[in-house]
Parts: C-alpha cells; sequence; structure tokens
C-alpha cells in the first residue's frame, strides 16, 4: 500500500529512465525474487507496467531492512531445488534435458540444426526448475523473456491520456522474437572474465485470444524455433483438457507439433507420482520440525494430483493450523464402499474433509460412461436389510458403485441440456434387448428432463426483476440434469452386459442444424418461387408443396430462373442439392432397412 | 405458376367454396370500418385466400403490388439487444408475416414490428390518416408470452392499424386476443365442393376430367382445396389424358411415417426404438413438424390396431403431444411416445398370444 499513492506520478517519472528490458539476467531476478514478490503484494489490483515493476525492486531494497519477512518466507520458494539430486522429476527427463543442453552449450553452432526445446506439462511438476537446476549445473545463465503485465482496460485509459501508446502483449513478443534472432544476448552487466554461455527461456506466452492472434503467436514461435541461435527453451503449460471449454488444449496441441515441425526437439514431463511428492514432503517437514503424519502426508500428496507446488503450499497451509484432521471422515468412508472392497480409497470424500486439496475433475465422457454403463453393487439381498423399507420389486434396484449422481455431474461441469442430448443419444446402445420397457422409463425421464429445461431457458414466466432469475435457471438446470441421470439410472433396470461402446456425440445436434438450414432454404425459396400474394406457413411448405413440387419435377424453380439471371447460380445450386437429398430420401423409402444415420452424417 | 395460385380467387366475389362468408365479409369491409379479425379453420381451407380478397377489398388492386422483405429488425430487450431475421410481405397498405418463424423471440417481433408500423401511418389523398393492415399468420404457434404482448399493442395501435389473424386452432389463441376479434370461421371444403373446384379448373385448363378420378382426388385430399389441386396439377404432369384409376401420387412423407408405422408394429425393442429415431430425425431434417408427425403416426398405428388397444394409444398420443409442446425438444417426447406404444403392444401380444 504505500507505494500505491504515489504510483503514478512516479510511473511519468521513470518511463523514460528506466529501458524497456525485457531480456534480464535472471541472477539479478534471484536476487530480487522475493522482494519482487513482495512488491507485488503490496500493490494488489494494480498492474503496472513494467518499468514501475522494476521501478519497485529497487525501492523494496531500501526497505528490506526494516521488514523483517524472512521467517514467513513461502516454501515453494524456500526449498526449490538447488541441484540435480533435488529434483523431483524423474531421472530420466533430468538426465534428457541435461543431455540436450550439453550438447547445444558445447558445439558450435554450425553442428546442430535445431537450437530449441519444448516442454510440456501440467502445471507443478518441475519443469522451469529442471531447466534452472540443470543450467546452473552446466554453468549456464538462463535468460528469460521476461512477460509483460497484462493491461487493464482502466489501465489503458490512463496510460492513453498520459500519452503512452498501447502496444499488445502478443506485438512485443513479436518485437522481441525479431530481436533475439537477429542479434546475440548482449552481456549487461558486468561479464568480466570467462563468458558465460546462455540459455534463453521463454516460460510465459502470452495470452491469445481468437484465431488470428493464435494464428500469430504460432507463426512466431515456428519462426524462433526455427531460427534461434542460443539454446532455446519453451515450457508450455498444459491444462487438463476435459475442465476448459474453450480451445486451449486444441490450441496448445497446434502450438506444440507446428514448433516440431520446425524442429524443436521436444519433451513431456508427466504430473509427479505421489511416492516422489511424499517424499520431498517428508523432507521439507523434517526440516521446519512440523508435526505431520505418514498417513497425513500421503493424502496431501494425493489429492495434489502431481502437482509438487501446490502440494508444498499445502502442507504449509496445513502446517499453520494445526487442525485435527478431522478423525470422523477418516473412520467413516461410506460403509457400501468399505464393504465391497475396502482398499479402495475414495478420493472425493477425502477431498471434501481436508482443508486443502484441488476440485477433481471429471472429463464428461468418463461420467457419462459411469452413468450409462450403471454399475452396480452385488449385495446379498440380506445385507442391506437394517434400514431399508420393503419397495416392490419393480422399484427396489441396488445401490449405485459410484457416488451421487448430482456430485459426478458437478465434477464433469455437465450441463444439464448437453448431458440430456448425450444420454439421449447413448441410452439405447445399454439397455437390454428384450425390456422395451425400461426405454419406455428412460425415454420419459428424458422427456421430463427436457421440459424441466424448456422451462429453465425460457424462464419467461417469471418476471424479469427478480434478481435471483438466474439462479432459478440454474436450480432447474441441475434439477433437470438430476432428473436425466437419475431417470437413466433408474430405468436402466436389465443393464446388458457391459462392453465397449464408444459413446456418440449427440445427432440431435446435427439434426437440428441442417434443419435449420433447410428451413432457411425453403424460407428463400417460398420468397423466390411462390408468386402467390400471400406467404404460406413453415409447415404446410414442408408437408405440402415440397412433395408436390418434387413430383413436378421443380418446376418453380425453373420459373424464377427466367425472372432472376443473379441468384441463379446460387439457387441452381440450392436446387441441385435439394434434389439429392430428396433422391436419398427415396432411396432411404426404397431400401427401407438402410441406415438413416450415414445419411445424415454426410450433410 | 402452380395451379394453385394461379385460381386463387382475387376478389371475394369470385370466391366459390365459401360464398356466403366470402360476401359478409365484403360487406363489413365496404359498409363500416372493420375490426380486427381472426380467421381460424384447418388447412387449406381458403383462409389465406380470403384474406388477400379482404385486403384487397379495402385497398383496391394497389394491395396487389407486393415486395417480399427480408428485414433484420434490432429489438432491445432489456440487457441486450437482439437481431431478428424476419421475411415481411408488404404492399403500402400492409405486412403480412410470420412471426412463430422467430422462435422464442416472437414476442419481441410482434412488439417491435407493430410499434413501427404505427408510427409510419399512411395518409391517403384526402389527407386523411388511413390505417394499416397487419397480417399474421400462424397465431396458434405464438408463444403465450407474444399472444399477451399482441393483445396490449393490440388495443394501443388500435387506431392505426388493424390486424387479420390466421390460425388452424382458435382453441390455441388465448381469450384475450380471441374476444378483442371477429372470429371467422373457415370450414374444411366438403368433397362435393373440392370436385367443384376441380372442375372449374380442369375446364379452364381444357382438360377431360373424369368424375370418378375428381372424386378420388378429393376424397385423398383429406378435405383440403390446396392439396386436391396440387394433387391435380401433379396428376396432370404424370399422366394424361386422365384415366379414372390412375395412381394419385402419395406425400412422401406420409409414406415414409407409414413405413416408420410398420417398423414399430414389427418388432418391439430398443434397438428398433433406435432405428425408428434415425427415421424421425430423417422427417424432422426435411422440416415436418414434430405435431404433424405425431399425429400422422398415430393414424398410421390406429389403423393397424386391435380395437382395444385404440383407446389407451390415443391417450398417450394426446398426452405426449401435450408434453412435447412444453418441452424443447420434439424428438425427446415422439421417441417416449413410441416407447410407450411398444411397451403396451407387447403386453398385449403377450397376454394375447402367450
Amino acid at each position: 500500500m504505500r507505494l500505491s499513492l504515489s504510483s503514478t506520478s512516479i510511473l511519468k517519472l521513470f518511463s523514460e529512465s528506466f529501458d524497456n528490458t525485457m531480456v534480464r539476467k535472471k541472477k539479478n531476478d534471484e536476487e530480487n525474487g522475493k522482494n519482487k514478490k513482495r512488491a507485488r503484494h503490496s500493490l494488489p489490483n494494480h498492474n503496472r507496467p513494467q518499468q514501475f515493476e522494476a521501478f519497485c525492486q529497487d525501492f523494496d531494497h531500501a526497505f528490506q531492512a526494516s521488514v523483517p519477512l524472512r521467517k514467513r518466507e513461502l516454501w515453494v520458494d524456500k526449498y526449490t531445488p538447488q541441484c540435480l539430486e533435488e529434483l523431483p522429476v524423474h531421472k530420466k527427463k533430468v538426465e534428457e534435458v541435461k543431455m540436450w543442453m550439453t550438447e547445444r552449450l558445447r558445439n558450435s553452432k554450425e553442428e546442430i540444426q535445431s537450437h530449441a526445446l519444448v516442454i510440456t506439462g501440467q502445471s507443478g511438476v518441475g519443469k522451469s526448475a529442471t531447466v534452472h537446476v540443470t543450467a546452473a549445473h552446466l554453468g549456464a545463465i538462463v535468460c528469460e523473456w521476461n512477460p509483460p503485465t497484462p493491461t487493464l482496460w482502466q489501465e489503458h485509459i490512463h496510460n492513453s491520456s498520459s500519452g503512452t501508446r498501447y502496444t499488445s502483449k502478443l506485438d512485443e513478443f513479436e518485437a522481441f522474437v525479431a530481436r533475439i534472432r537477429k542479434y546475440p544476448l548482449l552481456p549487461l552487466s558486468s561479464s568480466i572474465g570467462p563468458r558465460k554461455p546462455y540459455v534463453l527461456l521463454i516460460d510465459d506466452l502470452p495470452l491469445t485470444n481468437g484465431k488470428f492472434a493464435y494464428g500469430r503467436l504460432c507463426n512466431c514461435l515456428h519462426v524462433l524455433a526455427r531460427s534461434a541461435r542460443v539454446p532455446t527453451i519453451i515450457l508450455i503449460t498444459e491444462f487438463i483438457k476435459d475442465d476448459s471449454n474453450d480451445n486451449s488444449a486444441r490450441y496448445c496441441e497446434d502450438l506444440k507439433s507446428s514448433m516440431e515441425r520446425a524442429g524443436a526437439s521436444k519433451m513431456a514431463f508427466n504430473p509427479l507420482t505421489v511416492n516422489s511428492i511424499k517424499k520431498i514432503l517428508s523432507k521439507i517437514c523434517r526440516e521446519e520440525r512440523c508435526i505431520a503424519s505418514m498417513e497425513q502426508i500421503d493424502r496431501i500428496a494425493k489429492a495434489s494430483g502431481g502437482d509438487i507446488r501446490h502440494a508444498i503450499t499445502s502442507l504449509q497451509y496445513f502446517c499453520l493450523t494445526p487442525v485435527e484432521m478431522s478423525s470422523l471422515a477418516l473412520s467413516e468412508p461410506s460403509e457400501i464402499q468399505s464393504k465391497d472392497k475396502p482398499d479402495a480409497v475414495n478420493p472425493v470424500s477425502q477431498e471434501l474433509s481436508l482443508p486443502f486439496g484441488r476440485d477433481e475433475t471429471l472429463s464428461l465422457f468418463h461420467a457419462l460412461g459411469k452413468f450409462l454403463h450403471n454399475k452396480r453393487v452385488c449385495v446379498s439381498p440380506n445385507g442391506y436389510g437394517r434400514d431399508a423399507f420393503l419397495l416392490k420389486e419393480r422399484f427396489a434396484r441396488l445401490p449405485l458403485q459410484m457416488d451421487a449422481p448430482e456430485r459426478v455431474l458437478c465434477q464433469a461441469h455437465g450441463q444439464g441440456r448437453s448431458i440430456a442430448d448425450f444420454l439421449h443419444e447413448n441410452v439405447l446402445d445399454f439397455l437390454d434387448n428384450e425390456s422395451i420397457d425400461d426405454a419406455l422409463v428412460v425415454a420419459s425421464y428424458l422427456g421430463e428432463a427436457d421440459n424441466l429445461l424448456a422451462a429453465a431457458s425460457h424462464g419467461s414466466s417469471m418476471p424479469r426483476a427478480i434478481t435471483s432469475k438466474y439462479e432459478l435457471e440454474s436450480i432447474s438446470q441441475m434439477a433437470a440434469a438430476s432428473v436425466a441421470v437419475r431417470g437413466v439410472l433408474f430405468g436402466n433396470s436389465h443393464p446388458s452386459p457391459s462392453r465397449w461402446h464408444s459413446i456418440r456425440s449427440p445427432k440431435l445436434w446435427l439434426v437440428e442444424r441442417s434443419s435449420r438450414q433447410n428451413q432457411n432454404e425453403m424460407l428463400r425459396h417460398r420468397n423466390e418461387a411462390c408468386s402467390s400474394l400471400s406467404t404460406s406457413a413453415m409447415s404446410v411448405m414442408a408437408t405440402e408443396y415440397k412433395p408436390i413440387l418434387k413430383w413436378l419435377g421443380l418446376e418453380p424453380a425453373e420459373a424464377f430462373h427466367v425472372h432472376n439471371e443473379k441468384i441463379r447460380v446460387g439457387d441452381k445450386m440450392v436446387m441441385d442439392n435439394s434434389g439429392r437429398k430428396e433422391s436419398d430420401d427415396l432411396e432411404l423409402e426404397m431400401s427401407g432397412e438402410s441406415d438413416a444415420g450415414d445419411d445424415i452424417e454426410d450433410w | 405458376m402452380l395451379w394453385v395460385d394461379k385460381y386463387r380467387p382475387k376478389t371475394l366475389d369470385k370466391v366459390i367454396v365459401h360464398e356466403d362468408v366470402a360476401q359478409n365479409l365484403k360487406k363489413l369491409v365496404t359498409e363500416q370500418d372493420c375490426p380486427h379479425l381472426l380467421f381460424y379453420g384447418p388447412s387449406g381451407s381458403g383462409k389465406k385466400t380470403l384474406i388477400v380478397a379482404v385486403i384487397r377489398q379495402m385497398f383496391g388492386p394497389g394491395a396487389e403490388k407486393v415486395k417480399v422483405e427480408n428485414k433484420t429488425w434490432k429489438v432491445d430487450a432489456g440487457s441486450r439487444t437482439l437481431d431478428l431475421e424476419l421475411t415481411t410481405l408488404s404492399s403500402t397498405h400492409h405486412v403480412e408475416m410470420n412471426p412463430s418463424d422467430a422462435g422464442f423471440q416472437d414476442r419481441y417481433v410482434v412488439q417491435e414490428i407493430i410499434k413501427e408500423m404505427a408510427k409510419n401511418r399512411p395518409i391517403d389523398a384526402k389527407g386523411k390518416k388511413g390505417y394499416k393492415v397487419l397480417v399474421l399468420n400462424e397465431v396458434d404457434k405464438l408463444s403465450r408470452e407474444a399472444q399477451h404482448s399482441l393483445r396490449r399493442t393490440m388495443e394501443k395501435y388500435s387506431a392505426s392499424c388493424r390486424l387479420i389473424l390466421c390460425c388452424n386452432s382458435s382453441s390455441k389463441v388465448t381469450e384475450a386476443v380471441r374476444s378483442r376479434c371477429l372470429n371467422v370461421r373457415i370450414n374444411a371444403p366438403s368433397e362435393d365442393q373440392i370436385i367443384k373446384v376441380l372442375e372449374f379448373i380442369g375446364k379452364k385448363e381444357g382438360l377431360q376430367l373424369p368424375s370418378g378420378l375428381a372424386t378420388r382426388i378429393a376424397a385423398q385430399s383429406n378435405r383440403s382445396l390446396r392439396r386436391a389441386i396440387l394433387l391435380f396439377e401433379t396428376c396432370r404432369v404424370q399422366q394424361y389424358p386422365f384415366t379414372n384409376n390412375q395412381v394419385i401420387p402419395p406425400m412422401d412423407w406420409e409414406q415414409y411415417v407409414c413405413e416408420i408405422a410398420s417398423d414399430i408394429m414389427q418388432e418391439q425393442s430398443p434397438k428398433r426404438l433406435y432405428m425408428v429415431r434415425g427415421k424421425f430425425y430423417e422427417l424432422l431434417i426435411n422440416c415436418i413438424p414434430p405435431e404433424t408427425i405425431l399425429k400422422r403416426l398415430l393414424c398410421e398405428l390406429l389403423k393397424k390396431l386391435d380395437a382395444e388397444l385404440k383407446h389407451e394409444v390415443c391417450h398417450w398420443a394426446a398426452y405426449y403431444e401435450h408434453r412435447m409442446r412444453l418441452g424443447q425438444k420434439a424428438i425427446f417426447h415422439i421417441e417416449a411416445f413410441v416407447a410407450k406404444f411398444m411397451s403396451i403392444y407387447k403386453a398385449f401380444l403377450i397376454s394375447t398370444f402367450g
């Protein structure tokens, strides 16, 4: 806070005096590492341009003496691996990186065609740590591209009033790449004595939005990978693919492949194993002299999902507040589960009982698979006697071999609509072929779900002013999803023997799209070809005119051609199209049994 | 030009089928200011024809110069603006449109467009302010909200614009709207009337129409004059001179539904249900309205069904038709109906034949 008052004036003052050093020396960085962090804390919500940040670091130096923060250091920083042995990464991977680096550092430029290495992996698997440690081991200096802070809109307005021009971060990155290709890295500070080799590390790719920007980034990296003269390491953080709805996962793949085409070597880091995380955690525990039982460490490690950074932070948090790890939760995992297979830990129930841990995500398909396969626990009839009130036989079902469906839905980020559509598309495959009654139950429940969804999406029966409108919608969305899932689970009382089914994406979507296309086409048709004085309804067009027009050999289209030369080509095409469609249609009718699916698919 | 359009009576005097209605309308329009009108009746009974003729009666031949416009309306819907695309057919005196094409956003269309029409009302030669006519088709397909907003706009702008509403079933139009209109019921023409029209067209075209064929066309037309004329023209294209027992081509989609019905009767299993779903998709892709599919399917099933089951099956068809209206995706409900039918039918077969 202490800086925020004067920040604007200082910014102006210093914006000229600090040159825009994008490549800063890592050493310098390390010294200031923690101060920088503190500086960030001191100015929340206030993104500053880079010069100012540099300024802050220096400013902080002055204060360093007065603020004794040493003790509160984050363990993540404190226990950053210093040598190769400390790295939690698999030995072979480290060795690979080391080999790559030594080769590039030792050999002159001519012999090796590519100086780029792409390292991919989830967050917290030690990508950057490996690079830093290896470089240090080999005596090389790591130069980072220091990504500029993103500009906020308010800030942009502020800047533009003060005359600073906005440059997109992508532009800056491009400029940087162009520069780095042309000029070798200049020794910025006093590099007296033997020149140390450099390794360039690009940790943080600029954020891109949209296809165009992404294409630029792709190009840029491609060029970089092909023409880099210094050993360049590019880190790409992979996200867990299923919980990002956007295309980032696909983008990531594209980036990788494009750089590989440019000759970059590629290395993928896997999530850390639970054991290696455990090892590190217990080491930290020993050093910090905190009391955490083996079991607790084990659970933290498991909950972290292979993310060491997360695990360490969790541990620190855990040691900070020595809660009694809810012994309740430990002693009562759900009864059936413990009976059935006691060794299977249920990650979800644990996760809820602990004050840390990441939310586990499931892919949509995984969740659908669970619902559709409808695995149930086999219990002997007297096994669940205690509190079971007796149901008629046709209503009774065995207990589910999964968490409550709603929880699974929650983990899979299931939207009511898509869940219902997917279930509708696939459920019939999973039913026993003899039991049409099951199909009836399932179908009617899906119908209910659809009605709920319709109520949710219309939602207009409720006054707009009610603030909780969106909540209401989401509640009925959730209700619909739940009805759909539970309906499927309940209805499928004789699951067909488990075998491998692929889960199709709903054909319904395709059908709707092409139906809409046809409708538009027909509308156009109506306007162009029908010379009557009034329009006719869509349904009439579809059910009466269209078949007749077909019998009449598409007469009105011809008539239309005479009228209007210009649209002729387009219209002709349309007509051909529909002609083909109709002939397909006819074929279908002739052959009767042939699969209607193919026909839909190729539109 | 199709015969349907070619021989559509242009004025109220030339109307053949609903002569009495036409004469009354003529009196109404010429003698006094005309109220809002609501035409309802089964499809193919001549509602549109009458509407066009009424408009012509009001404004003279000028109303026949129509142009088709595909207009985008910018609608301010509270927090955001919507872009709605809608096709309108308009002359200087009237605008015709299908607001239900806009789907669930129909209420905006209704409000916005009437407002805009009311803003620029025409001034006739004597400097008197005239009124415009707005023809709304398929009012019964409008959502409840749209019908409500229609009611309000009707009152607010009644000075500057007249509404002519057109729908198949007046029971799906809200009471409030109905009571603000003069309701005109247009019956489906009887088979005799259809035959009369066919003979009239045959004479104009200079064709020999054997009476047997005319009767058969009329019988197959389902008392829809439009379909009868379309079928007649098809027969002309396929075979002339006519013979009494020549084939009248059936509608392809109806045949397809028939096929679906026999599929369902053949086997009752989830697998068959899945196959049938594919066929329904085929129909839906071709824009056959789901209600029509369901209705047709029921007819086909009833033909082949034991009398004992007919009542129950009809009940369930009605049930699922209602659910379909409440829901969004028709296929869910059609399929539920088929599953229900299969279940009933299978139980029946087992109990009968063991």
